[in-house]
């Protein structure tokens, strides 16, 4: 659409008065073309920040795009046996303890696919592992994402922790702009009044 | 109709937009922080879903000078004066920078950064909370404390944390 060109010609061309590095303004090129990367996991509070984010982010910025990333955290089955021993779980085992993982996965991915449907963005999908602090981190650098979005605290809750350890993480490691979006407040806030 | 029922709810700003507060100091890094915010979320060509409010904290003489002496009531005059003068430029320079924003809000209130920034996400009821970040390293934040972790871990809003990208290759 003729506006959103618009827009962009004009948003390529608002110089990068701070710094001026190459760097700086690959980060500010484009508006319209936001690269949003919304971290998941099993918890609802994550999906609900990836709510947050589509209402209140990406509806802003029609061209932007959406990958949600799922960290699948890898299990070693090895357990140690007499005084030098490791015994790696049997083939079986190990192998079921995959596939369900493998389901969770797929379902938490699921989950987030649908919830970014049922507000009409189409959105990829990607899941790394290992730890999903350094997974993610390296994901956001390879992906060039341009904002990060993650909820507060996921299935690690410590109820008195304001946030948790993978945000904190992220919030300071992430090499792009992170969005951490906090649960509602007991009264009930009004969401934006747009459908 | 949603529009008031939302009102009554939650406070909006009277043509039902959310507010966004970004906090800005003297630092490249908050300048960067609010040029990203303006390209993004207040771009001309934009639906712009958000009321902006640019907040810059002042700190008090008294806190940046420390002094407990007898020449401490000569300096303080001065050090307010400077101090002063230097929270009007950086809201001057956001007042350029946030030029083709409409209803743009700019205040300076005296404080600490971490507890100004918080409290203005109070009082004008932010959904969101933009600030940059100076980029300590882990030892710096613990000895020169982080306002934007400070933000990150109080603010009842959503945060984002706006970061200079690091020198890549």
């Amino acid at each position: 659409m003729e506006e959103e060109r618009a827009a962009a010609a004009v948003a390529s061309g608002v110089p990068p008065g701070a710094g001026g590095t190459e760097e700086a303004s690959r980060g500010m090129a484009g508006a319209t073309t936001m690269k949003v990367v919304a971290a998941v996991d099993a918890s609802e509070e994550s999906l609900r920040a990836l709510s947050w984010a589509l209402d209140h982010v990406v509806q802003q910025n029609p061209g932007a795009s959406v990958v949600v990333v799922h960290a699948h955290r890898t299990e070693h089955f090895v357990y140690p046996v007499a005084a030098h021993g490791l015994a790696y779980a049997p083939p079986m085992a190990v192998d079921s303890m995959k596939k369900t993982q493998e389901e969770n996965a797929r379902r938490v991915v699921a989950r987030a696919l649908d919830v970014c449907a049922q507000r009409q963005v189409t959105a990829k999908a990607a899941v790394v592992e290992g730890d999903p602090k350094e997974a993610i981190c390296q994901a956001v650098e390879e992906m060039h994402a341009d904002l990060l979005v993650l909820g507060s605290r996921g299935l690690g809750m410590i109820k008195r922790a304001l946030l948790g350890s993978v945000s904190d993480y992220l919030a300071h490691h992430a090499s792009c702009p992170v969005l951490i979006v906090k649960p509602p407040k007991a009264h009930a806030k009004g969401t934006a009044s747009s459908t | 109709m949603a529009e008031e029922a939302g009102a009554s709810a939650a406070p909006v700003g009277g043509d039902g937009k959310m507010t966004m507060v970004v906090g800005v100091d003297e630092s490249e890094h908050s300048y960067y922080a609010l040029q990203w915010t303006l390209l993004h979320f207040f771009s001309p060509g934009q639906v712009q879903l958000y009321r902006l409010v640019v907040v810059t904290a002042k700190p008090t003489a008294a806190s940046a000078v420390g002094l407990a002496g007898p020449g401490a009531a000569d300096v303080l005059p001065m050090v307010e004066a400077d101090l002063k003068r230097s929270s009007l430029r950086v809201i001057g320079k956001a007042k350029e920078l946030c030029a083709q924003v409409s209803d743009a809000v700019f205040e300076v209130v005296e404080g600490d950064a971490r507890n100004v920034l918080c409290e203005a996400v109070e009082r004008h009821h932010a959904e969101m909370l933009v600030v940059g970040n100076h980029g300590y390293g882990a030892i710096k934040r613990a000895v020169l404390g982080s306002v934007s972790d400070y933000c990150t871990h109080h603010a009842h809003c959503t945060v984002m944390i706006v970061k200079k990208p690091k020198h890549k290759h």
